[in-house]
């Protein structure tokens, strides 16, 4: 038997009681979250200036700047059109459960798909850039299908097949472009130049290509289909109770193979964004990065498509301040992955405060 | 509940006297955001008692007995053994003292023996010895008050009520002089029950003392020295069982007289919907359905009693759509054959179920009320077109539903449906299935954990229905209530009917067609 | 016969970092912590492995620092998941995504990229080597490759026949009930959590230190998420994984030698092998049996008190 422990006092650890939060107004939701981006932006710019960045070169090259400088403007522009197409692909595949992490394989079958169109010259010349919209999204949607196969008929975790993928769809892309598609004048690793009918111009007389406005018209649909149609309240529910959903007469199978399928596709479509739009051209790296941004869009931006918006320029503004930051500051590009992972994190841990809540016991 | 009165009570003089108390709680308070589960509540104990602390769903019991234990914390309020003040924060705390729960879902580790679950509570010393200790000391205690159990035999594999005596063995075997039982006797039939009263009986005369949860009026008089009464959060009272009979007691309960008297059909039709000959094999290759058959007409209610699994979900989720039986059919007079039906198509045909587990199958607990209960008619294309939910219809007939149905708690239609209490959750549920006026209603427990208020409108709506010409099936392990409400009813046993009765039916007969005996 | 001999001999080297990641995330993942994170955590044990070799030079004392280092940031990952209660699909995506960049940035600063270093020599059996066949497999091993076999010895008897293992394994199947017990949740999952991601590390610093003796960004190359996946397949169980480990191993190992025995496979497909085995394996694994054996509260956050 063990002793009888009588206490009458509490200790630091007893003072406190944990309890779940049963709802937070919207309003301050956001308060909090800003207060982890907040948080999270700091931790980056400490970690900028350890690595040499001085705090005034911060505050002018980064905030100041980014603003100011139609270059910077405009690039900020281009970037954010494929990472909104990919932070919608990360969403619509969330909205449903369904984890997409290889959004990076798809992006890269896209812009395949995209490429093959170009090389082979298929299709009249008028319509060829749509033709490669077309097939990259169909490129992305097949790359889905094993995936999605392995978790409806076998209840194998889409989060690895997904990724496993990515390296296979990684090295299918080096085969190429150090096989078949190798540039015939340098010899390089990237495919031939895209002929102009086969990349996405810009828009009359700004320094911006196209694709920011496919990507504000994908916003517009996905933000539809989510909020106003039928599918989209169903998809509430399977997101919020599956089992809940099946009984109330939805077909789950139907849901989640549209969420992923469309997941998909809107990654396919953001390589031939990125093909098309900025490089004209197939390289071997051009995929690098859009994958987990988009991935952690869509967790900032809780899968709904206009945050999606907003959280996608704030990449596009880390991603052009990565590359001052390459080329002036000799920092690689990996600080830009570093300050995204501590902004998610912070951001996630603040999420805490909305769930839970502290009580002080007496 | 059996007839048979357990033989020896301990003859106590007073309710209130506080000779002998070993355990006092005083004004505890106890809040979960805004709402208040335990409202100043004063408890006391005495030695080698056997307590029922009684009330209905939601008064307070659980919760009260989970501070006690060190599961939550109180917000105030203060605990008292033999005189002294003590602190009760953490499980580990309540061990110490010699107090142990059993609770109503068991915390058990299901791949772990019966002994290792021992182990895991008491365990001391070096693992090897601890465990060899644990055996000879379990084996000793199921010998001094007439338990049989297999300590070797992963927990998974034993039935529910011996999973009931591992759990009263992890207590037993750190010599507490506390137990705690929440609901003991949900699970188990008759028989069980007595058997086990019968063991804390004996517990009881050597000097420990039983604290047992109840909603259950007869176990409360039957089996207990003392009864206090709890209610929406406070203590109301405490009486000796010779003091009170049901109708005071359930006054006490209620805080009014709420008696439902059976209403019979007045019109029993054509058969409506008929089950044949449903086959099911498990994960674990034995038959959970083993061809089972019943019939229910239209303007009837076909009650379908039992100990719970016994197949009883299986069969509700082949009716609701949700699995399929290996072989069997189900006929909906009038259209056919439906047993390969998908959910969306059964309920276009008018067939709903209600689930027992609401929290799985009923509702999205972080969606709003208005989604809850509009999703049902938006599928069905009643609140707009594909690419059109028109949210102003559905806030409409929302508001109307929930007039209609009486739905409490409600702040705001956006409000999450997490926030509504289990009556009026349950309320909400059938809402949304009954305003799209079905005329089969399969439902499975559908008052577990109610209040008595609730419990009796969910009744009168089912009651309604089949007054309209529908057909309820009523699956539920309360025989008070299957006698109740059924016109019919059927005993289920090892996945079968294995008798059926007509209503009024003799007690005895269906207990012991619930324990194979037909 | 060379050929095979050749071969297997060469496989145990390539399973270690396999085994030892794979055993690092069942330890974790036993307690009920979901870990995705394990390409992280090993590419912080390679960096940290080959950096320590570079400044210190003594190669089993970086092994160490690695798997510390790496137990660092596991209390991250342990106190956003158990503390903070963060999806734990999201904390092991931002973790690795945290040290692929945290390891890029800090071996160029630190000079530590494309620095080849002598690593560990293999033990020495003496006449032992020289049997035939086996001789070469069974006695030409590195230190660490029969460590690994003891590693996986005293982790089934930890969880099998002791307390600390019991606790672990209540608290990843059923939380409550050993809370209710009277075991905290929290600090067995800490400890798990660190211990595991620990010889995540260690798999990873093994990669650089022994094997490759070179730290190249991204060297794991997908080895962590092949390791989740073998960790499902094992079903959570220690010997079958070292099973699972060995086959990979074998892959792994295979894929230099195909073109020696003439096989003509374009070289990117081969390089395509491990991950094709891998979701072939995952396949498999769900054909055979419907329950998939997972600790019972894998991936959910434990909370005491809840209001049902």
């Amino acid at each position: 038997m063990r002793d009888i422990k009588l206490k009458s006092q509490r200790n630091l650890f007893q003072r406190f009681n944990l309890e779940m939060r049963e709802h937070m107004p919207v309003a301050q939701q956001a308060l909090v979250i800003a207060c982890g981006l907040i948080v999270g932006l700091i931790f980056s710019a400490l970690m900028l200036m350890v690595s040499g960045v001085s705090a005034s070169d911060l505050l002018n090259e980064f905030i100041i700047s980014i603003f100011t400088n139609s270059r910077n403007i405009n690039a900020v522009l281009s970037f954010s059109a494929p990472l909104i197409i990919v932070g919608l692909a990360a969403s619509i595949g969330f909205k449903a459960r369904f984890w997409n992490i290889g959004i990076e394989g798809q992006v890269i079958f896209g812009a395949i798909g995209a490429t093959v169109i170009a090389n082979y010259d298929i299709g009249p010349d008028s319509t060829r850039i749509v033709l490669m919209a077309l097939v990259a999204a169909l490129f992305g949607m097949a790359w889905m299908i094993l995936p999605l196969f392995l978790r409806l008929k076998l209840q194998v975790s889409e989060i690895i097949s997904t990724l496993l993928l990515n390296y296979i769809a990684f090295n299918f892309l080096l085969h190429m472009l150090y096989g078949a598609w190798k540039d015939p004048v340098t010899s390089f690793p990237n495919s031939k130049i895209y002929d102009m009918s086969e990349r996405l111009h810009k828009i009359a007389t700004l320094d911006v290509s196209v694709s920011i406005l496919i990507s504000i018209v994908l916003v517009i649909v996905v933000t539809w289909i989510l909020f106003f149609s039928r599918f989209g309240y169903a998809m509430k529910f399977v997101y919020a109770n599956p089992s809940m959903a099946k009984a109330v007469g939805i077909n789950f199978g139907i849901m989640l193979s549209v969420a992923a399928l469309a997941s998909g596709a809107l990654a396919g479509l953001t390589g031939f964004t990125i093909s098309a739009g900025i490089d004209s051209r197939l390289t071997q790296g051009f995929f690098v990065g859009y994958g987990f941004s988009g991935i952690l869009i869509g967790f900032l931006a809780r899968n709904n498509p206009l945050l999606v918006v907003f959280f996608s320029l704030m990449m596009a503004i880390l991603m052009v301040a990565g590359q001052t930051l390459q080329v002036f500051y000799q920092i690689p590009f990996a600080m830009v992955q570093l300050i995204q992972a501590t902004i998610v994190i912070c951001v996630a841990a603040s999420e805490f405060f909305i769930h839970h809540r502290i009580q002080v016991v007496s | 509940m059996s007839s048979v009165k357990i033989a020896k009570k301990s003859i106590v003089p007073e309710a209130d006297d506080a000779s002998g108390t070993m355990l006092v709680l005083k004004n505890i308070v106890k809040t979960f955001g805004n709402f208040t589960a335990l409202d100043d509540v004063s408890f006391g104990l005495k030695k080698g008692e056997v307590h029922a602390l009684l009330g209905e769903n939601g008064a307070g019991k659980s919760s009260l007995m989970n501070v006690l234990c060190g599961l939550y914390a109180a917000n105030s309020g203060a605990i008292y053994f033999d005189g002294q003040p003590v602190l009760i924060s953490k499980p580990s705390d309540a061990h110490s003292l010699g107090i142990g729960m059993v609770h109503q879902h068991y915390k058990l580790v299901k791949t772990f023996t019966a002994l290792e679950n021992i182990q895991l509570e008491n365990g001391a010393g070096p693992y090897r010895a601890s465990m060899k200790n644990l055996q000879q000391r379990a084996i000793e205690v199921c010998g001094r008050i007439g338990f049989e159990l297999e300590l070797d035999r992963p927990v998974e594999q034993l039935s529910v009520s011996e999973q009931q005596r591992v759990e009263i063995l992890k207590i037993l075997t750190a010599n507490a002089r506390i137990i705690i039982l929440d609901e003991p006797t949900a699970v188990l039939t008759d028989e069980e029950a007595n058997q086990m009263f019968g063991a804390m009986r004996s517990l009881a005369a050597t000097g420990c003392s039983v604290v047992f949860v109840t909603h259950k009026l007869r176990e409360a008089l039957n089996f207990a020295d003392r009864i206090t009464v709890m209610r929406a959060g406070r203590k109301i009272d405490t009486v000796l069982p010779s003091q009170v009979d049901a109708r005071s007691l359930t006054n006490l309960i209620v805080g009014e007289n709420i008696i439902e008297r059976p209403q019979r059909s007045k019109v029993v039709g054509a058969p409506k919907i008929s089950v044949s000959g449903l086959s099911k094999k498990g994960e674990n290759g034995f038959n959970t359905l083993n061809n089972l058959s019943f019939k229910v007409n239209s303007g009837e209610i076909y009650g379908i009693v039992g100990v719970g699994g016994n197949g009883q979900n299986e069969l509700v989720s082949i009716l609701g759509g949700l699995s399929r039986a290996d072989s069997g059919q189900i006929e909906l007079i009038d259209h056919g054959n439906i047993e390969n039906a998908e959910p969306l198509e059964l309920r276009n045909l008018g067939v709903t179920c209600i689930y027992s587990d609401r929290a799985k199958y009923g509702l999205a607990n972080d969606l709003s009320l208005a989604e809850n209960f509009a999703i049902s008619g938006v599928l069905a294309g009643e609140f707009g077109n594909r690419y059109w939910v028109n949210n102003r219809r559905i806030r409409s007939a929302a508001h109307q539903a929930i007039e209609t149905f009486d739905i409490r708690g409600v702040r705001a239609l956006h409000q999450k449906t997490g926030l509504l209490s289990g009556g009026n959750a349950q309320k909400l549920v059938i809402a949304r299935e009954f305003s799209r006026k079905p005329s089969i209603v399969i439902a499975h427990s559908p008052c577990r954990g109610l209040d008595v208020r609730a419990a009796s409108a969910v009744h009168k709506h089912l009651i309604h229905v089949r007054d309209s010409g529908g057909a309820v099936v009523l699956i539920s392990e309360d025989l008070d209530e299957v006698l109740q409400l059924s016109d019919r009813m059927g005993v289920m046993y090892k996945g079968t009917i294995v008798a059926e009765f007509s209503v009024p039916a003799d007690r005895n007969n269906i207990g012991r067609a619930m324990t194979g005996h037909a | 016969m060379d050929f095979l001999i050749n071969w297997f001999s060469n496989v145990p080297q390539s399973a270690v970092s396999f085994a030892l990641a794979t055993l690092g995330l069942i330890i974790c993942e036993r307690s009920g912590v979901l870990n995705l994170g394990a390409e992280g955590f090993m590419l912080m044990g390679a960096m940290t492995g080959a950096g320590a070799v570079l400044a210190i030079g003594n190669p089993f004392f970086a092994l160490l620092l690695a798997a510390l280092s790496t137990g660092a940031m596991a209390l991250l990952f342990g106190f956003l998941v158990i503390t903070l209660r963060v999806n734990q699909v999201i904390s092991g995506l931002t973790m690795v995504f945290f040290a692929q960049g945290f390891t890029t940035l800090v071996s160029t600063k630190m000079d530590w990229t494309n620095k080849a270093f002598t690593g560990v020599g293999k033990v020495n059996f003496g006449w032992l080597v020289d049997i035939p066949v086996i001789g070469k497999i069974l006695f030409g091993q590195d230190v660490i490759v029969y460590l690994t076999v003891l590693i996986f010895a005293a982790a089934v008897f930890l969880f099998d026949s002791t307390e600390q293992g019991m606790r672990i394994k209540a608290v990843g199947e059923n939380p409550e009930a050993a809370d209710s017990a009277g075991v905290s949740v929290a600090i067995n999952r800490y400890l798990a959590v660190v211990v595991g991601c620990m010889f995540v590390g260690l798999a990873g610093a093994y990669m650089s230190v022994v094997v490759a003796k070179i730290w190249v960004d991204g060297m794991t190359g997908g080895r962590g998420w092949i390791a989740i996946a073998l960790v499902i397949f094992a079903r959570w169980r220690f010997w079958t994984a070292l099973l699972g480990a060995v086959l990979f191993g074998c892959v792994e190992a295979l894929i230099p030698r195909i073109a020696a025995i003439g096989l003509q496979v374009p070289q990117y497909f081969m390089l395509m092998l491990p991950y094709v085995a891998t979701l072939s394996v995952m396949a498999w694994s769900s054909l055979r049996r419907k329950s998939n054996g997972a600790p019972g509260a894998l991936g959910k956050p434990f909370v005491r008190e809840e209001r049902s």
